[in-house]
């Protein structure tokens, strides 16, 4: 019950949870700052002063492991930017406030950001509670933001007009778990669960119906307290029920493990298609056999996926360099690195070709299209700010984890 | 020597220290700091300072809950997140029709003075702990009803806070209208701090039994209190809202509320100005020392764990230079009972208590066995007897504590019950305590004058308004107050804290405290406990001019001498018997009592 | 369903026991309710899952030295927390002292350990179902810590002296008897036997910051209903609860179970504010 909030800021926690040994961070963000410094020690070019980004991570508190990541991402790539001369001589700063997982906080810094520090651009911030607060202030503050947060009602052009997202929607999340299951494994009997958090029964809530205007005949679907430790009763229900696959959606990696411990127990040998914590070490920790494992999918993106055993040219290209970089994969995911390196790379584009001001910035985010980037492939038009493509959001297989990245799930026409 | 016409000494200034806006000047330099802030242009300090004056909004009325009623109230989060949610809930239409914004903050207040009662309920009942634990499940229960009730509160995706008009719209204008709030709590809970309600609540806090005595009901009160603390922090809640802009169940936590909590903690119990800068001061902290910040839950608990340590009294005790100045080393106390005919006012009719077959065993053990005594207006009846005979058994009974298994206990023929103490205030019957139960964190002055807090006539709500009503209230009883205080020959250390107080000196200031009564009756229990030979003889003058001004005194005493001095009648009590009752003289030479208990 | 009712309601509700016997401990030693039990809790399991699954260590080594810590902490407590406060105990100044250590406690774990539950070792091989070690471990612990208190107390001379400083402690100074040592004592006992709850728990609970707060309340509950001081009522009290929590999950779902403990104990200790089987408050007066 009295669960400090973990569970609570779990909602809309779109992420694998993965242990991060924090002094790895500390150091790994520690040695961007230096580099950041020393690049920025060089010789002032011109009299032109750095653009300043505002960066909101959440680094330390309940939900920081994706912020920890995507942290090095961004890091990471600012300073190869800085290093290689900056955005027309101009070097970027990125001036970061830890929201320590608080919209509380969130709030606080968005006002120094905006107007203190007077930045050009927000990134983040990287969890939804936070973000839900923070957006409706920098559009009041009218500044360009950029997010890579899942919750549908982030981005709304009329009413963020200056918010843009490089990320998918929890809509195209849901879509593309069910695109995998109508259209690839060609299954028509599912199954959606969902624990009793907002998350969970909003994502029920959601998919459902698009499961059915796609045809598929849910012959099942529940609401169950995630604390509950005897699924068996819902499972043999589900069972006598005719599904040919279960849909999961929750961020609760006791309630998904107990899901699969379940199935395997029964030895029914159905495939679970869902939320990507499922592919969470912490998931994996509870399961009773590794076994359990198999023939479970989560939602993951295309370009970070693993076909035939390669990766992307280009992701590849991208995980030789952060080898090089000497970046840890063992508590982090390749998709949060990549966001952030993405998220970098963007901005400087967008710096590059629109200037600092920022009428220009949104103006020329408006039309952005196809932008490659490692995470995804980012377009956006004046009535669209979801910039990720419904194409790239795919199912991975969980237990193929190699190097923070998965095996595409099997049966896509690649 | 004293004179028959000296005129009553005046203290010097600044009489209260508890709850009045000390240090006026601090006030009026934080005030114009904060009228002034807006020209410096930096709207990040003004987000700043709106939080911390919201948060001072819900800490001004946690300070009395906290601070002055001593409950430890720590998961009051749970107001702030009522009032938010329903604030925003209804200026956004999710609860039915949308409302216009101010009436939905006033709900929001509503809500939480509703559930400030309830919450507070349980304190009346239950003991510090586990009233805090009780506090700690509400505010959880109450996260988890918001997460659940998706309909009205959005659940865990949340809901947007409500946007107020012009003059008060985000930015500057919405920064005024929460400092103007701000001072408006601050107004209202030092008036309270600073009213009879104030030094009601501290006087249940420190000394719960004499408050009882003086008539203090504590149901009322805090009743009272909660339903304040609650609506302020409901209030707080919906300006929270509207300065998140948005609000989601994890912007609640429980580092928030331990963050109130320890703000009043850190700016010291029975103060306003205190918790002020504590909860300033921790609201600017976390954006101050940034590489600190995933930190400052573990500084605010270091913090408080030395202040309960070393400086339990906490910025307000810094702050108090008054009681730092040292006092005169050879103090006398000079009773003056020439002035007890203005303090007891006219006795028209001599009261008579009547206690007849009382009977009282706790457990197997017979405290009174059997007793009949009778307490006449105008005399002094002596009970003594060895230890364990039952005379504060006795005392107890008269004063409501005990209830007796058989008997009867009669007031000028009719009945008075047992075991309600604040009632006997009614009757006007007093008492002081074998301990002396003082609020030391009071100064004399406030002590005595709790005792006559059941005197004043205003209402909560018009000490907290500060009107006319009030104000005449303080200073009758303020007179009152130091006029008992020279009776006692105690007015030269009225502004002084009690603590600091000799303990003979406490003796005299329970009887002061109890002369506000302008008792009928006056019980005390061994008053010349501790005091030297001559405090004993000026203690023994000032009861005998009690009595002779019509005041009934029983005096439950183990000093013969004082005994035989002063009593009109004696009554000897033995293993919960009466032993033997009659004149001094006749005491004196029985024969079982000289050998039972005075000795040859 | 009933089978898991049962067997979890059972496991959870006796590690809530054992936590309200670790209360008890420390009140009877001092007259003091600590907030540090829920935190003893929450780093039986954090410590277990440290020593043994991160460091490696020998299981049966790692169990003694997270006890260990436990006595270390309690002893800490006291120290710290609770004697400077004694002779100012109506000022109820320790309820505050003891708060803010285990919150530093806590956030040093949040920071150093993480904010994620962790899973807990396996200490036996597994078996199926209701048999599984995580539900027999905490009602054989809670059986050994009731047992082993009962023949402390009655049985020997060191108990005996916990019961006398218990009852009356002045009489019990005045008889010579070492109060403080015996208070230290009984804190470090209390110690242990809140990381072993926490230990015997931790395979249902996790390896969590977060137990802190949800031991400190649930394991309060117990002795709340049972009255303080009151080990037999905190077992009882501690089992009941357990199964009213389980079957309210199942029953009404997790938050209507919340507020359901929530009522039922603000209903008993409104009718009964000595709980169940405890005294009432002494002479006042």
């Amino acid at each position: 019950m009295l669960s400090d909030n973990n569970q609570v800021s779990q909602i809309g926690k779109e992420k694998t949870t993965m242990r991060i040994r924090r002094r790895q961070v500390l150091s790994g963000s520690a040695a961007g700052a230096v580099s950041l410094a020393t690049g920025l020690a060089a010789p002032a070019i011109a009299a032109n002063e750095p653009i300043k980004i505002g960066y909101l991570p959440a680094l330390t508190g309940p939900s920081s492991s994706t912020g920890v990541g995507i942290n090095r991402g961004v890091q990471l790539g600012i300073e190869a930017i800085n290093k290689a001369g900056g955005v027309k001589g101009r070097q970027l700063e990125l001036i970061v406030r830890d929201t320590q997982s608080d919209p509380t906080k969130a709030v606080n810094a968005v006002s120094e950001l905006t107007q203190r520090q007077k930045v050009s651009m927000i990134f983040g911030p990287v969890n939804s509670g936070e973000a839900l607060a923070a957006t409706p202030l920098i559009a009041r503050d009218k500044v360009p933001m950029l997010h890579p947060c899942w919750v549908d009602e982030l981005i709304d052009v009329k009413k963020y007009p200056m918010a843009f997202r490089q990320a998918p929607t929890n809509t195209q999340i849901g879509g593309g778990a069910n695109h995998y299951v109508v259209d690839v494994l060609k299954l028509k009997k599912v199954a959606v669960i969902s624990d009793t958090t907002g998350y969970g029964t909003a994502s029920v809530n959601t998919y459902v119906p698009m499961l059915k205007a796609k045809g598929a005949d849910v012959v099942y679907t529940n609401h169950i307290d995630a604390a509950n430790p005897d699924l068996k009763p819902e499972m043999l229900r589900m069972q006598s029920a005719g599904a040919q696959v279960i849909m999961p959606w929750s961020v609760n990696a006791g309630f998904l493990s107990r899901i699969l411990n379940t199935r395997g127990a029964m030895g029914w040998d159905v495939p679970v298609v869902g939320q990507t914590t499922l592919g969470s070490g912490q998931t994996k920790a509870l399961l009773e056999k590794p076994e359990y494992w198999n023939k479970v999918y989560s939602n993951n993106f295309r370009k970070c996926c693993y076909v035939n055993g390669k990766l992307e040219p280009k992701t590849q290209e991208y995980l030789d360099q952060l080898k090089a970089a000497k970046i840890e994969f063992a508590d982090t995911l390749l998709w949060w690195v990549a966001l952030g390196s993405d998220a970098a790379n963007l901005m400087a584009d967008i710096f590059k070709n629109a200037g600092s001001k920022p009428e220009d910035i949104v103006k020329y985010m408006n039309q952005v299209k196809d932008w490659p980037g490692v995470y995804g492939t980012v377009t956006w038009t004046p009535q669209q700010h979801n910039g990720f493509p419904d194409s790239e959001v795919v199912m991975c297989e969980v237990n193929s984890l190699k190097d923070g990245a998965f095996n595409l799930a099997p049966g896509y026409a690649s | 020597m004293t004179e028959i016409t000296t005129p009553i000494r005046r203290s010097g200034a600044g009489t209260g220290w508890l709850g009045r806006l000390e240090g006026k000047l601090s006030w009026i330099l934080l005030g114009l700091a904060g009228l002034a802030l807006p020209l410096l242009g930096d709207s990040y300090m003004g987000t700043i300072a709106t939080r911390a004056y919201i948060y001072w909004v819900l800490g001004a009325g946690l300070n009395l809950v906290v601070g002055y009623a001593g409950q430890i109230a720590i998961g009051w989060v749970a107001m702030l997140t009522l009032g938010a949610y329903t604030t925003a809930a209804l200026a956004a239409g999710r609860a039915g029709p949308e409302w216009p914004v101010y009436l939905a903050l006033l709900a929001g207040g509503g809500v939480g003075a509703v559930f400030g009662v309830v919450v507070g309920l349980p304190a009346l009942r239950l003991r510090t702990f586990y009233f805090a634990m009780t506090t700690l499940g509400f505010a959880t229960i109450v996260t988890q009803v918001a997460l659940a009730w998706k309909d009205v509160t959005g659940g865990g995706v949340g809901t947007p806070g409500p946007v107020f008009p012009w003059p008060f719209d985000p930015g500057w204008g919405f920064y005024y209208f929460c400092f103007l709030l701000a001072a408006i709590a601050t107004w209202m809970t030092a008036n309270i701090g600073s009213s009879r309600y104030g030094r009601a609540l501290v006087a249940i806090r420190d000394a719960e039994v004499a408050a009882e005595a003086s008539g203090i009901a504590k149901p009322k009160l805090l009743v009272m209190i909660f339903l304040l603390a609650g609506a302020l922090g409901g209030i707080a809640g919906g300006l929270f809202a509207s300065l998140q802009s948005y609000i989601t169940p994890d912007a609640f936590t429980f580092e928030m509320s331990v963050l109130f909590f320890i703000g009043i903690l850190i700016g010291g119990r029975g103060s306003i100005l205190g918790p002020a800068l504590g909860t300033l001061i921790l609201t600017v902290l976390p954006e101050i020392a940034a590489p600190l910040v995933q930190w400052s839950t573990f500084l605010y608990a270091a913090l408080l764990l030395a202040i309960v340590l070393v400086i339990p009294g906490g910025i307000a005790d810094l702050l108090d230079y008054k009681n730092r100045r040292p006092l005169e080393q050879h103090r006398e106390i000079v009773p003056r009972p020439d002035l007890l005919g203005r303090v007891l006012g006219e006795q028209s009719r001599k009261m008579l208590i009547a206690l007849k077959g009382i009977r009282l065993h706790f457990g197997g053990v017979k405290a009174i066995d059997g007793l009949d005594l009778e307490i006449h207006g105008g005399e002094v009846h002596g009970l003594i007897g060895p230890n364990g005979s039952g005379k504060t058994t006795t005392l107890n009974v008269v004063s409501g504590y005990y209830r007796p298994h058989e008997g009867s206990l009669r007031i000028d023929g009719s009945h008075l019950p047992f075991e309600q103490p604040h009632v006997r205030a009614q009757w006007r019957i007093a008492r002081t305590f074998q301990t002396p139960r003082v609020v030391g964190a009071a100064s004399v002055l406030e002590n005595v004058m709790i005792g006559g807090t059941v005197q004043g006539h205003g209402t909560f709500a018009e000490s907290m308004l500060s009107l006319p009503r009030h104000r005449l209230d303080e200073r009758v009883l303020k007179e009152a107050a130091l006029l008992a205080l020279a009776t006692v020959g105690l007015e030269q250390l009225a502004s002084v804290r009690a603590d600091r107080l000799q303990h003979s000196e406490l003796r005299f200031v329970e009887i002061a405290r109890a002369l506000m009564l302008r008792p009928a009756c006056l019980m005390l229990d061994e008053p010349a406990a501790g005091l030297s030979a001559e405090e004993i003889r000026r203690l023994g003058g000032l009861i005998k001019a009690i009595s002779r001004a019509g005041t009934a005194v029983l005096l439950v005493e183990h000093h013969a001498d004082l005994i035989f001095d002063i009593c009109d009648r004696v009554t000897v009590l033995n293993l919960g018997k009466v032993l033997a009752a009659g004149t001094p003289e006749e005491i004196r030479s029985h024969r079982e009592v000289v050998s039972a208990y005075l000795g040859a | 369903m009933l089978q898991s009712i049962v067997s979890y309601g059972l496991a959870v509700g006796a590690v809530y026991a054992l936590i309200g016997i670790t209360y008890n401990v420390m009140y009877s030693a001092s007259r003091v309710f600590s907030f540090t039990a829920g935190m003893l809790g929450m780093l039986g399991g954090v410590l277990g899952a440290l020593f043994i699954q991160r460091m490696g260590l020998n299981p049966v080594l790692g169990f003694v030295m997270v006890l260990a810590c436990g006595a270390v902490l309690g002893v800490v407590t006291e120290i710290l927390t609770v004697r400077p406060v004694l002779k100012s105990i109506e000022q109820h100044l320790y309820v505050l002292s003891t708060l803010a250590f285990a919150l530093m406690i806590q956030q040093v774990t949040a920071i150093e350990w993480g904010t994620e539950a962790q899973p807990f070792p396996t200490l036996f091989p597994p078996a199926e179902g209701w048999l599984d070690q995580k539900f027999w471990l905490p009602l054989l612990a809670c059986a050994v810590t009731i047992g082993g208190l009962e023949f402390l107390y009655r049985k020997t001379l060191i108990g005996r002296a916990f019961l006398a400083i218990a009852e009356d402690s002045y009489a019990a100074r005045a008889l010579g008897l070492p109060e403080t040592w015996l208070r230290i004592a009984s804190f470090a006992l209390a110690g242990m036997i809140g990381t072993l709850a926490g230990f015997t728990g931790a395979q249902m609970l996790l390896a969590f910051f977060g137990n802190q707060s949800i031991l400190n309340f649930y394991g309060f509950v117990p002795v709340a209903l049972g009255g303080m001081g009151s080990n037999r009522g905190a077992v009882i009290g501690g089992l009941a609860l357990g199964l009213f929590q389980q079957a309210a999950n199942f029953l009404v779902g997790g938050i209507f179970a919340a507020v359901a403990v929530f009522a039922v104990f603000i209903v008993v200790l409104l009718l009964r504010p000595e709980g169940i089987a405890g005294a009432s408050t002494a002479r006042r007066v």
